[in-house]
Protein backbone atom coordinates (compact mmCIF):
# COMPACT_ATOMS: atom_id res chain seq x y z
CA UNK A 1 0.00 0.00 0.00
CA UNK A 2 2.90 2.28 0.97
CA UNK A 3 4.20 2.08 -2.59
CA UNK A 4 1.10 3.24 -4.40
CA UNK A 5 0.74 6.08 -2.20
CA UNK A 6 3.84 7.39 -2.34
CA UNK A 7 4.27 7.18 -6.32
CA UNK A 8 3.03 10.52 -6.46
CA UNK A 9 6.36 11.51 -5.30
CA UNK A 10 5.00 14.66 -3.24
CA UNK A 11 3.11 11.89 -0.87
CA UNK A 12 6.21 11.16 1.48
CA UNK A 13 5.21 9.93 4.98
CA UNK A 14 7.64 12.12 7.23
CA UNK A 15 9.24 11.62 10.58
CA UNK A 16 6.53 13.99 12.60
CA UNK A 17 2.78 13.79 12.16
CA UNK A 18 1.13 15.51 9.26
CA UNK A 19 -2.51 16.86 8.41
CA UNK A 20 -3.19 15.12 5.53
CA UNK A 21 -3.41 17.05 2.73
CA UNK A 22 -5.57 15.23 0.36
CA UNK A 23 -8.79 15.01 1.80
CA UNK A 24 -10.56 14.67 -1.82
CA UNK A 25 -8.37 11.92 -2.53
CA UNK A 26 -8.76 10.40 0.58
CA UNK A 27 -12.67 10.59 0.50
CA UNK A 28 -12.77 9.13 -2.71
CA UNK A 29 -10.85 6.15 -2.36
CA UNK A 30 -12.98 5.40 0.90
CA UNK A 31 -16.00 5.73 -1.31
CA UNK A 32 -14.27 3.21 -4.07
CA UNK A 33 -13.26 0.71 -1.13
CA UNK A 34 -16.92 0.74 0.03
CA UNK A 35 -18.59 0.43 -3.02
CA UNK A 36 -16.12 -2.71 -3.52
CA UNK A 37 -16.79 -3.94 -0.44
CA UNK A 38 -20.27 -4.30 -1.30
CA UNK A 39 -19.57 -5.89 -4.43
CA UNK A 40 -17.37 -8.52 -3.16
CA UNK A 41 -19.13 -9.25 -0.70
CA UNK A 42 -22.18 -10.00 -3.19
CA UNK A 43 -19.69 -11.95 -5.05
CA UNK A 44 -18.84 -13.83 -2.51
CA UNK A 45 -22.32 -14.79 -1.20
CA UNK A 46 -23.13 -15.41 -4.50
CA UNK A 47 -20.48 -18.00 -5.21
CA UNK A 48 -19.32 -20.11 -2.29
CA UNK A 49 -21.03 -21.26 0.65
CA UNK A 50 -21.34 -18.59 3.39
CA UNK A 51 -18.99 -19.83 6.43
CA UNK A 52 -15.64 -20.22 4.62
CA UNK A 53 -14.30 -16.88 4.05
CA UNK A 54 -16.47 -15.98 7.60
CA UNK A 55 -19.72 -14.38 7.66
CA UNK A 56 -20.70 -11.36 5.54
CA UNK A 57 -19.93 -8.49 7.66
CA UNK A 58 -16.55 -9.92 8.31
CA UNK A 59 -15.85 -10.42 5.03
CA UNK A 60 -16.30 -6.57 4.52
CA UNK A 61 -14.65 -5.63 7.74
CA UNK A 62 -11.22 -7.33 6.96
CA UNK A 63 -11.33 -5.88 2.93
CA UNK A 64 -11.94 -2.13 4.68
CA UNK A 65 -8.90 -2.61 7.05
CA UNK A 66 -6.71 -3.70 3.87
CA UNK A 67 -7.24 -0.18 2.76
CA UNK A 68 -6.77 1.80 5.52
CA UNK A 69 -3.79 4.51 6.01
CA UNK A 70 -0.72 4.29 7.93
CA UNK A 71 -1.05 4.61 11.82
CA UNK A 72 0.72 8.31 11.97
CA UNK A 73 -0.73 9.71 9.07
CA UNK A 74 -4.63 8.31 9.93
CA UNK A 75 -6.73 10.98 11.74
CA UNK A 76 -8.49 10.73 14.81
CA UNK A 77 -12.19 10.02 13.54
CA UNK A 78 -9.93 7.15 10.84
CA UNK A 79 -8.08 5.52 14.38
CA UNK A 80 -11.69 5.29 15.71
CA UNK A 81 -12.78 3.68 12.60
CA UNK A 82 -10.26 1.21 12.61
CA UNK A 83 -9.91 0.24 15.71
CA UNK A 84 -14.05 -0.64 15.53
CA UNK A 85 -13.56 -2.77 13.05
CA UNK A 86 -10.91 -4.08 15.03
CA UNK A 87 -12.60 -5.26 18.12
CA UNK A 88 -15.88 -6.26 16.04
CA UNK A 89 -13.04 -8.38 13.80
CA UNK A 90 -11.82 -10.10 17.54
CA UNK A 91 -15.43 -10.83 18.34
CA UNK A 92 -16.56 -12.45 15.44
CA UNK A 93 -13.59 -14.46 14.99
CA UNK A 94 -12.86 -15.47 18.27
CA UNK A 95 -15.53 -14.26 20.62
CA UNK A 96 -13.84 -11.94 22.76
CA UNK A 97 -14.06 -8.99 23.87
CA UNK A 98 -11.31 -6.45 23.29
CA UNK A 99 -10.49 -2.86 23.99
CA UNK A 100 -8.22 -1.23 21.64
CA UNK A 101 -6.55 1.46 22.97
CA UNK A 102 -4.95 4.75 20.57
CA UNK A 103 -3.63 6.50 23.55
CA UNK A 104 -0.72 8.97 22.02
CA UNK A 105 2.36 9.42 24.13
CA UNK A 106 2.58 11.66 27.36
CA UNK A 107 4.01 15.06 26.80
CA UNK A 108 7.82 14.99 29.15
CA UNK A 109 7.70 11.11 28.86
CA UNK A 110 10.95 9.31 27.25
CA UNK A 111 11.06 5.72 28.51
CA UNK A 112 13.79 3.94 30.10
CA UNK A 113 14.74 0.64 31.39
CA UNK A 114 17.30 -0.73 33.60
CA UNK A 115 18.62 -4.05 34.39
CA UNK A 116 20.45 -5.30 37.60
CA UNK A 117 23.22 -7.75 36.05
CA UNK A 118 23.55 -8.77 39.59
CA UNK A 119 20.54 -8.91 41.08
CA UNK A 120 18.39 -11.39 38.05
CA UNK A 121 18.69 -14.91 39.37
CA UNK A 122 16.80 -15.98 35.69
CA UNK A 123 14.01 -17.07 37.33
CA UNK A 124 12.24 -16.04 33.48
CA UNK A 125 9.40 -15.27 35.39
CA UNK A 126 9.31 -11.84 33.44
CA UNK A 127 9.54 -13.94 30.04
CA UNK A 128 5.78 -15.74 31.30
CA UNK A 129 4.48 -12.50 31.95
CA UNK A 130 5.49 -11.07 28.36
CA UNK A 131 3.91 -13.86 26.98
CA UNK A 132 0.77 -13.73 28.55
CA UNK A 133 0.73 -9.61 28.87
CA UNK A 134 1.48 -9.89 24.87
CA UNK A 135 -0.61 -12.48 23.45
CA UNK A 136 2.74 -13.83 22.17
CA UNK A 137 2.47 -16.85 19.76
CA UNK A 138 2.25 -19.99 21.51
CA UNK A 139 2.54 -22.81 18.71
CA UNK A 140 6.37 -21.15 17.71
CA UNK A 141 6.79 -20.40 21.82
CA UNK A 142 7.94 -16.85 21.28
CA UNK A 143 9.45 -14.42 23.50
CA UNK A 144 10.79 -11.25 23.33
CA UNK A 145 12.82 -11.50 26.27
CA UNK A 146 15.92 -13.56 26.03
CA UNK A 147 18.02 -14.60 29.39
CA UNK A 148 21.07 -15.84 29.21
CA UNK A 149 23.20 -17.35 32.08
CA UNK A 150 26.75 -16.05 31.96
CA UNK A 151 30.37 -17.38 33.59
CA UNK A 152 32.08 -14.27 35.50
CA UNK A 153 34.01 -11.89 33.15
CA UNK A 154 31.45 -12.43 30.14
CA UNK A 155 30.17 -9.14 29.18
CA UNK A 156 27.74 -9.60 25.83
CA UNK A 157 25.03 -11.64 25.98
CA UNK A 158 26.35 -13.18 22.82
CA UNK A 159 28.66 -15.35 24.54
CA UNK A 160 26.00 -16.97 27.04
CA UNK A 161 24.56 -19.51 27.81
CA UNK A 162 20.94 -19.17 26.19
CA UNK A 163 19.60 -22.87 26.76
CA UNK A 164 20.20 -23.24 30.29
CA UNK A 165 18.25 -25.88 32.23
CA UNK A 166 19.10 -26.51 35.49
CA UNK A 167 18.10 -24.58 38.88
CA UNK A 168 19.11 -21.26 39.29
CA UNK A 169 20.95 -19.50 40.39
CA UNK A 170 23.86 -21.56 40.02
CA UNK A 171 26.92 -20.30 42.25
CA UNK A 172 29.35 -18.12 40.27
CA UNK A 173 27.22 -17.41 37.32
CA UNK A 174 25.54 -14.30 36.58
CA UNK A 175 22.16 -13.71 34.16
CA UNK A 176 22.05 -11.43 31.79
CA UNK A 177 18.57 -10.17 29.79
CA UNK A 178 18.16 -9.10 26.62
CA UNK A 179 15.20 -7.89 24.71
CA UNK A 180 14.27 -4.57 22.32
CA UNK A 181 16.59 -2.09 23.61
CA UNK A 182 14.44 1.32 21.97
CA UNK A 183 17.54 2.54 20.72
CA UNK A 184 16.80 6.79 20.12
CA UNK A 185 18.98 5.85 16.46
CA UNK A 186 17.26 2.70 15.88
CA UNK A 187 18.91 0.93 12.91
CA UNK A 188 15.60 -0.72 12.44
CA UNK A 189 13.43 2.16 11.54
CA UNK A 190 16.44 2.84 8.85
CA UNK A 191 16.12 -0.39 7.15
CA UNK A 192 12.22 -0.46 6.82
CA UNK A 193 11.28 0.15 3.48
CA UNK A 194 7.66 0.79 4.40
CA UNK A 195 8.44 2.96 7.44
CA UNK A 196 5.67 0.71 9.15
CA UNK A 197 8.34 0.89 11.93
CA UNK A 198 8.98 4.01 13.68
CA UNK A 199 9.97 6.00 17.11
CA UNK A 200 7.25 7.26 18.86
CA UNK A 201 7.39 10.78 21.08
CA UNK A 202 7.87 8.37 24.30
CA UNK A 203 10.74 7.28 22.81
CA UNK A 204 9.43 3.58 22.13
CA UNK A 205 10.11 1.93 18.96
CA UNK A 206 6.94 0.79 17.63
CA UNK A 207 5.59 -1.62 14.36
CA UNK A 208 2.13 -0.69 12.51
CA UNK A 209 1.66 -4.32 12.20
CA UNK A 210 -0.66 -3.55 9.28
CA UNK A 211 2.01 -1.66 6.94
CA UNK A 212 4.60 -4.15 7.67
CA UNK A 213 5.41 -6.44 4.34
CA UNK A 214 7.61 -8.97 6.04
CA UNK A 215 10.54 -8.45 4.53
CA UNK A 216 12.25 -8.89 7.78
CA UNK A 217 15.46 -6.37 7.31
CA UNK A 218 14.69 -4.60 10.21
CA UNK A 219 15.28 -8.03 11.84
CA UNK A 220 18.68 -8.21 9.84
CA UNK A 221 19.64 -4.91 10.59
CA UNK A 222 18.79 -5.53 14.90
CA UNK A 223 22.55 -5.72 16.11
CA UNK A 224 20.20 -6.67 19.76
CA UNK A 225 18.30 -9.65 18.22
CA UNK A 226 15.16 -7.64 19.59
CA UNK A 227 12.76 -8.21 16.72
CA UNK A 228 10.74 -11.54 15.95
CA UNK A 229 8.68 -12.57 13.02
CA UNK A 230 5.52 -14.64 12.77
CA UNK A 231 6.28 -17.65 10.70
CA UNK A 232 2.72 -18.75 11.02
CA UNK A 233 -0.09 -17.39 12.11
CA UNK A 234 -0.21 -16.53 15.46
CA UNK A 235 -2.40 -19.15 18.08
CA UNK A 236 -3.50 -17.42 21.84
CA UNK A 237 -5.89 -20.11 23.66
CA UNK A 238 -8.96 -17.44 23.52
CA UNK A 239 -8.97 -17.60 27.57
CA UNK A 240 -5.49 -16.44 28.13
CA UNK A 241 -6.04 -13.17 25.46
CA UNK A 242 -5.09 -10.11 27.21
CA UNK A 243 -8.24 -8.01 26.42
CA UNK A 244 -6.52 -4.76 26.97
CA UNK A 245 -4.84 -3.77 24.15
CA UNK A 246 -3.35 -1.29 22.07
CA UNK A 247 -3.09 -0.34 18.01
CA UNK A 248 0.51 -0.68 18.24
CA UNK A 249 1.30 -3.14 21.15
CA UNK A 250 -0.68 -6.64 21.76
CA UNK A 251 -3.01 -6.52 19.33
CA UNK A 252 -3.82 -9.60 17.20
CA UNK A 253 -0.80 -10.28 14.93
CA UNK A 254 -0.95 -12.11 11.85
CA UNK A 255 1.59 -14.44 10.26
CA UNK A 256 3.95 -12.70 8.12
CA UNK A 257 4.18 -9.63 10.25
CA UNK A 258 7.26 -8.21 12.29
CA UNK A 259 6.83 -8.07 15.58
CA UNK A 260 8.91 -6.75 19.24
CA UNK A 261 8.81 -5.42 22.77
CA UNK A 262 6.76 -2.19 23.06
CA UNK A 263 7.43 -1.67 26.58
CA UNK A 264 4.00 -3.19 26.86
CA UNK A 265 2.61 0.06 25.55
CA UNK A 266 -1.32 -0.69 26.59
CA UNK A 267 0.27 -0.55 30.31
CA UNK A 268 3.11 2.03 30.37
CA UNK A 269 0.92 4.90 28.65
CA UNK A 270 -1.73 4.51 31.32
CA UNK A 271 1.01 4.68 34.06
CA UNK A 272 1.65 0.85 34.96
CA UNK A 273 5.08 -0.93 34.59
CA UNK A 274 5.85 -3.21 31.55
CA UNK A 275 4.64 -6.87 32.71
CA UNK A 276 8.35 -7.88 32.70
CA UNK A 277 9.07 -5.58 35.45
CA UNK A 278 6.26 -5.79 37.75
CA UNK A 279 7.04 -9.53 37.32
CA UNK A 280 10.16 -9.68 38.19
CA UNK A 281 10.93 -11.38 41.90
CA UNK A 282 14.13 -10.16 42.40
CA UNK A 283 13.85 -6.46 41.72
CA UNK A 284 16.23 -6.27 38.89
CA UNK A 285 14.45 -4.45 36.41
CA UNK A 286 13.72 -0.46 36.63
CA UNK A 287 11.65 1.36 34.51
CA UNK A 288 10.91 5.02 34.34
CA UNK A 289 10.71 8.31 32.96
CA UNK A 290 14.33 9.82 31.51
CA UNK A 291 13.08 13.39 31.51
CA UNK A 292 12.06 13.24 35.45
CA UNK A 293 15.72 14.05 37.28
CA UNK A 294 13.22 12.35 40.61
CA UNK A 295 12.48 9.17 39.02
CA UNK A 296 14.13 5.55 39.86
CA UNK A 297 15.74 4.70 36.36
CA UNK A 298 17.56 8.62 36.77
CA UNK A 299 18.85 7.46 40.05
CA UNK A 300 20.33 4.51 38.61
CA UNK A 301 21.93 6.14 35.81
CA UNK A 302 23.37 8.80 38.24
CA UNK A 303 24.51 6.81 41.50
CA UNK A 304 25.28 3.31 39.79
CA UNK A 305 27.61 1.70 37.22
CA UNK A 306 25.45 1.74 34.17
CA UNK A 307 26.54 0.08 30.57
CA UNK A 308 24.82 -0.13 27.22
CA UNK A 309 24.79 -3.58 25.14
CA UNK A 310 27.32 -2.93 22.07
CA UNK A 311 27.18 1.16 22.77
CA UNK A 312 30.14 1.45 20.02
CA UNK A 313 27.33 0.88 17.21
CA UNK A 314 25.71 4.12 17.77
CA UNK A 315 22.24 2.59 18.18
CA UNK A 316 21.73 5.05 21.48
CA UNK A 317 19.86 2.27 23.15
CA UNK A 318 17.57 3.48 26.12
CA UNK A 319 18.06 0.09 27.96
CA UNK A 320 20.77 0.06 30.29
CA UNK A 321 22.58 -2.65 32.49
CA UNK A 322 24.05 -1.78 35.62
CA UNK A 323 25.65 -3.39 38.54
CA UNK A 324 25.43 -2.97 42.58
CA UNK B 1 32.50 56.77 6.19
CA UNK B 2 33.25 53.14 5.86
CA UNK B 3 35.14 52.09 3.05
CA UNK B 4 35.21 49.55 0.86
CA UNK B 5 37.63 47.73 2.39
CA UNK B 6 36.51 47.97 5.76
CA UNK B 7 32.77 47.06 4.63
CA UNK B 8 34.65 43.36 3.31
CA UNK B 9 36.33 42.91 6.35
CA UNK B 10 32.54 43.45 8.40
CA UNK B 11 31.32 40.80 5.90
CA UNK B 12 33.77 38.71 6.60
CA UNK B 13 33.66 38.46 10.78
CA UNK B 14 29.99 38.03 10.29
CA UNK B 15 30.33 35.10 8.00
CA UNK B 16 32.66 33.98 9.96
CA UNK B 17 30.54 34.59 12.83
CA UNK B 18 27.51 32.97 11.78
CA UNK B 19 29.15 29.76 10.60
CA UNK B 20 30.75 28.94 14.17
CA UNK B 21 27.53 29.43 16.06
CA UNK B 22 25.95 27.52 13.44
CA UNK B 23 28.91 25.01 13.68
CA UNK B 24 28.51 25.19 17.78
CA UNK B 25 24.75 24.73 17.37
CA UNK B 26 24.77 21.23 15.68
CA UNK B 27 27.54 20.19 18.04
CA UNK B 28 25.69 21.10 20.94
CA UNK B 29 22.64 19.06 19.86
CA UNK B 30 24.50 16.03 19.19
CA UNK B 31 25.50 13.61 22.60
CA UNK B 32 22.40 11.80 21.72
CA UNK B 33 19.86 10.73 24.04
CA UNK B 34 22.65 11.00 27.28
CA UNK B 35 22.25 14.79 26.49
CA UNK B 36 18.59 14.74 26.21
CA UNK B 37 18.29 13.27 29.62
CA UNK B 38 21.47 15.78 31.24
CA UNK B 39 19.11 18.45 29.75
CA UNK B 40 15.93 17.22 31.18
CA UNK B 41 16.12 18.98 34.72
CA UNK B 42 12.27 20.06 35.42
CA UNK B 43 10.66 17.07 37.49
CA UNK B 44 7.91 15.53 35.38
CA UNK B 45 4.34 15.47 37.54
CA UNK B 46 3.61 12.15 38.06
CA UNK B 47 0.16 13.09 39.95
CA UNK B 48 -0.49 14.37 36.18
CA UNK B 49 -1.38 10.86 34.94
CA UNK B 50 -4.74 10.51 35.48
CA UNK B 51 -4.83 6.72 35.10
CA UNK B 52 -3.18 6.03 37.93
CA UNK B 53 -5.37 5.13 40.66
CA UNK B 54 -5.33 5.98 44.23
CA UNK B 55 -2.37 4.68 46.74
CA UNK B 56 -3.28 1.10 48.23
CA UNK B 57 -4.76 1.23 51.57
CA UNK B 58 -1.64 -1.50 52.59
CA UNK B 59 0.91 1.51 52.30
CA UNK B 60 2.37 4.09 54.94
CA UNK B 61 4.31 7.06 54.17
CA UNK B 62 8.10 6.24 54.74
CA UNK B 63 9.78 7.75 57.09
CA UNK B 64 12.47 8.56 55.04
CA UNK B 65 12.62 10.65 52.19
CA UNK B 66 14.03 10.13 48.83
CA UNK B 67 15.76 12.38 45.99
CA UNK B 68 13.96 15.17 48.00
CA UNK B 69 10.56 13.78 47.95
CA UNK B 70 8.26 11.83 50.39
CA UNK B 71 7.22 7.56 48.96
CA UNK B 72 5.23 5.51 50.64
CA UNK B 73 5.90 1.68 51.84
CA UNK B 74 3.90 -1.60 51.75
CA UNK B 75 2.63 -2.60 55.46
CA UNK B 76 4.03 -5.11 57.13
CA UNK B 77 1.82 -5.75 60.75
CA UNK B 78 -1.59 -6.86 58.96
CA UNK B 79 0.44 -9.10 57.18
CA UNK B 80 2.26 -11.29 59.75
CA UNK B 81 -0.23 -13.67 61.25
CA UNK B 82 -1.43 -13.11 64.84
CA UNK B 83 -0.18 -9.66 65.12
CA UNK B 84 -0.33 -8.45 68.10
CA UNK B 85 2.51 -10.43 69.35
CA UNK B 86 1.67 -8.81 72.60
CA UNK B 87 -1.40 -11.08 73.54
CA UNK B 88 0.62 -13.81 74.24
CA UNK B 89 3.94 -12.55 75.32
CA UNK B 90 3.01 -10.10 77.72
CA UNK B 91 5.73 -10.00 80.15
CA UNK B 92 4.14 -13.40 81.89
CA UNK B 93 5.74 -16.81 80.97
CA UNK B 94 3.33 -18.07 77.93
CA UNK B 95 1.96 -21.04 80.02
CA UNK B 96 0.44 -23.41 76.80
CA UNK B 97 2.16 -26.51 75.87
CA UNK B 98 4.57 -26.79 72.65
CA UNK B 99 3.62 -22.94 72.22
CA UNK B 100 6.95 -22.41 70.44
CA UNK B 101 5.91 -25.38 67.97
CA UNK B 102 2.45 -24.50 67.33
CA UNK B 103 3.09 -20.94 67.26
CA UNK B 104 6.77 -19.85 65.49
CA UNK B 105 7.21 -23.82 64.16
CA UNK B 106 7.02 -22.51 60.38
CA UNK B 107 10.12 -20.50 61.31
CA UNK B 108 13.49 -21.60 60.07
CA UNK B 109 16.69 -19.13 60.77
CA UNK B 110 18.80 -18.50 58.32
CA UNK B 111 19.93 -15.03 58.58
CA UNK B 112 23.49 -13.88 58.86
CA UNK B 113 26.62 -15.86 58.77
CA UNK B 114 27.08 -19.55 59.19
CA UNK B 115 29.18 -18.45 62.25
CA UNK B 116 27.54 -15.87 64.04
CA UNK B 117 23.67 -16.41 63.05
CA UNK B 118 21.66 -13.65 64.23
CA UNK B 119 19.11 -15.00 67.26
CA UNK B 120 15.55 -14.04 67.77
CA UNK B 121 16.45 -10.48 70.22
CA UNK B 122 18.98 -9.35 67.87
CA UNK B 123 15.94 -7.37 65.78
CA UNK B 124 13.13 -8.13 68.27
CA UNK B 125 12.82 -6.06 71.42
CA UNK B 126 12.69 -8.73 74.34
CA UNK B 127 10.58 -6.39 76.06
CA UNK B 128 8.13 -4.94 73.34
CA UNK B 129 7.32 -7.72 71.05
CA UNK B 130 4.85 -5.80 68.81
CA UNK B 131 8.18 -3.18 67.55
CA UNK B 132 11.76 -4.25 66.52
CA UNK B 133 15.42 -3.38 67.86
CA UNK B 134 18.10 -1.71 66.54
CA UNK B 135 21.57 -2.19 68.01
CA UNK B 136 21.43 1.23 69.35
CA UNK B 137 18.38 0.44 71.21
CA UNK B 138 15.88 2.55 69.00
CA UNK B 139 12.71 0.84 68.80
CA UNK B 140 11.30 0.18 65.13
CA UNK B 141 7.89 -0.26 63.99
CA UNK B 142 7.24 -3.31 62.00
CA UNK B 143 5.70 -1.14 58.62
CA UNK B 144 9.40 0.60 58.88
CA UNK B 145 11.45 -2.35 58.98
CA UNK B 146 14.04 -0.91 56.68
CA UNK B 147 15.44 0.90 59.62
CA UNK B 148 16.34 -1.98 61.26
CA UNK B 149 17.64 -3.80 58.07
CA UNK B 150 19.78 -0.34 56.84
CA UNK B 151 21.92 -1.22 60.00
CA UNK B 152 23.67 -3.84 58.19
CA UNK B 153 22.50 -3.74 54.55
CA UNK B 154 23.03 -0.02 54.33
CA UNK B 155 23.90 0.08 50.73
CA UNK B 156 20.95 -2.13 50.17
CA UNK B 157 19.14 0.68 52.15
CA UNK B 158 20.57 3.33 49.81
CA UNK B 159 19.99 2.01 46.76
CA UNK B 160 16.35 0.92 48.09
CA UNK B 161 15.56 4.49 49.01
CA UNK B 162 16.82 6.04 45.83
CA UNK B 163 15.28 3.10 43.76
CA UNK B 164 17.83 1.18 42.39
CA UNK B 165 17.31 -1.70 44.20
CA UNK B 166 13.62 -3.37 45.55
CA UNK B 167 10.74 -2.65 42.66
CA UNK B 168 7.62 0.17 42.79
CA UNK B 169 4.56 -1.73 43.41
CA UNK B 170 3.11 -2.11 39.84
CA UNK B 171 2.78 1.58 38.47
CA UNK B 172 5.71 3.78 37.42
CA UNK B 173 3.62 7.08 37.42
CA UNK B 174 1.37 8.91 40.45
CA UNK B 175 2.85 7.98 43.90
CA UNK B 176 5.69 6.55 44.41
CA UNK B 177 4.73 3.27 46.06
CA UNK B 178 7.70 0.77 47.04
CA UNK B 179 7.73 -2.73 48.29
CA UNK B 180 9.19 -2.49 52.17
CA UNK B 181 12.07 -5.48 52.68
CA UNK B 182 9.63 -7.87 53.57
CA UNK B 183 7.50 -8.00 51.19
CA UNK B 184 10.15 -9.72 49.20
CA UNK B 185 12.61 -11.10 51.64
CA UNK B 186 11.80 -13.23 54.51
CA UNK B 187 13.40 -12.08 57.56
CA UNK B 188 13.99 -15.04 59.13
CA UNK B 189 16.33 -16.51 55.67
CA UNK B 190 16.56 -13.56 53.32
CA UNK B 191 18.32 -15.17 50.89
CA UNK B 192 16.20 -16.36 47.51
CA UNK B 193 15.72 -20.14 47.38
CA UNK B 194 17.41 -21.93 44.56
CA UNK B 195 14.29 -22.93 42.16
CA UNK B 196 12.99 -24.30 38.81
CA UNK B 197 12.87 -21.66 35.92
CA UNK B 198 9.56 -20.51 35.25
CA UNK B 199 9.95 -21.23 31.53
CA UNK B 200 12.65 -22.02 29.14
CA UNK B 201 14.40 -19.88 26.83
CA UNK B 202 14.79 -19.74 23.10
CA UNK B 203 18.68 -20.39 21.59
CA UNK B 204 19.66 -16.96 20.21
CA UNK B 205 20.29 -17.95 16.95
CA UNK B 206 17.76 -21.03 15.64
Amino acid sequence: MGFLKNKSGRQQITDEHRPCQDSGRREFLKKAVKAAAIGGTAVVTGCQAPGLLGSKEEFALQFQEYFKAHYRLMTEKERDTTITRLERLAKLQKNVDVQISSKEAMPGVLFGYGFNVTRCEGYMECVSACVRENNLDRKSNMQYIRIFEMEPGQMTPDAGQGKFFNEVPVDGRFYMGAQCNHCDNAPCIKACPTKATYREPDGIVVVDYDWCIGCRYCMAACPYYGRRFNWNEPVVPVKEITKKQHYLGNRQRRRGQMEKCTFCVQRTREGRLPACAEACPTGARIFGNLLDPKSEIRFVLENKKVFRWKEELGTDPKFWYFID
Amino acid sequence: MKTPKQKKYGLATVLGLMIILTGWNAFSEKGGVVQTIKNATSTFDNGSVESVPPVPEDTVLAQVRYQGGTFRVETRKDKVKRFQCSQCHNNQPVAIANAVETAHGDITLNHGDKVKQLACFTCHDKDNRDVLITEKGTKVDMDHSYQLCGQCHFRQKKDWIGGAHGKRVSWWAGERVVKNCASCHDPHAPRFEKRWPKTYSRPFTE
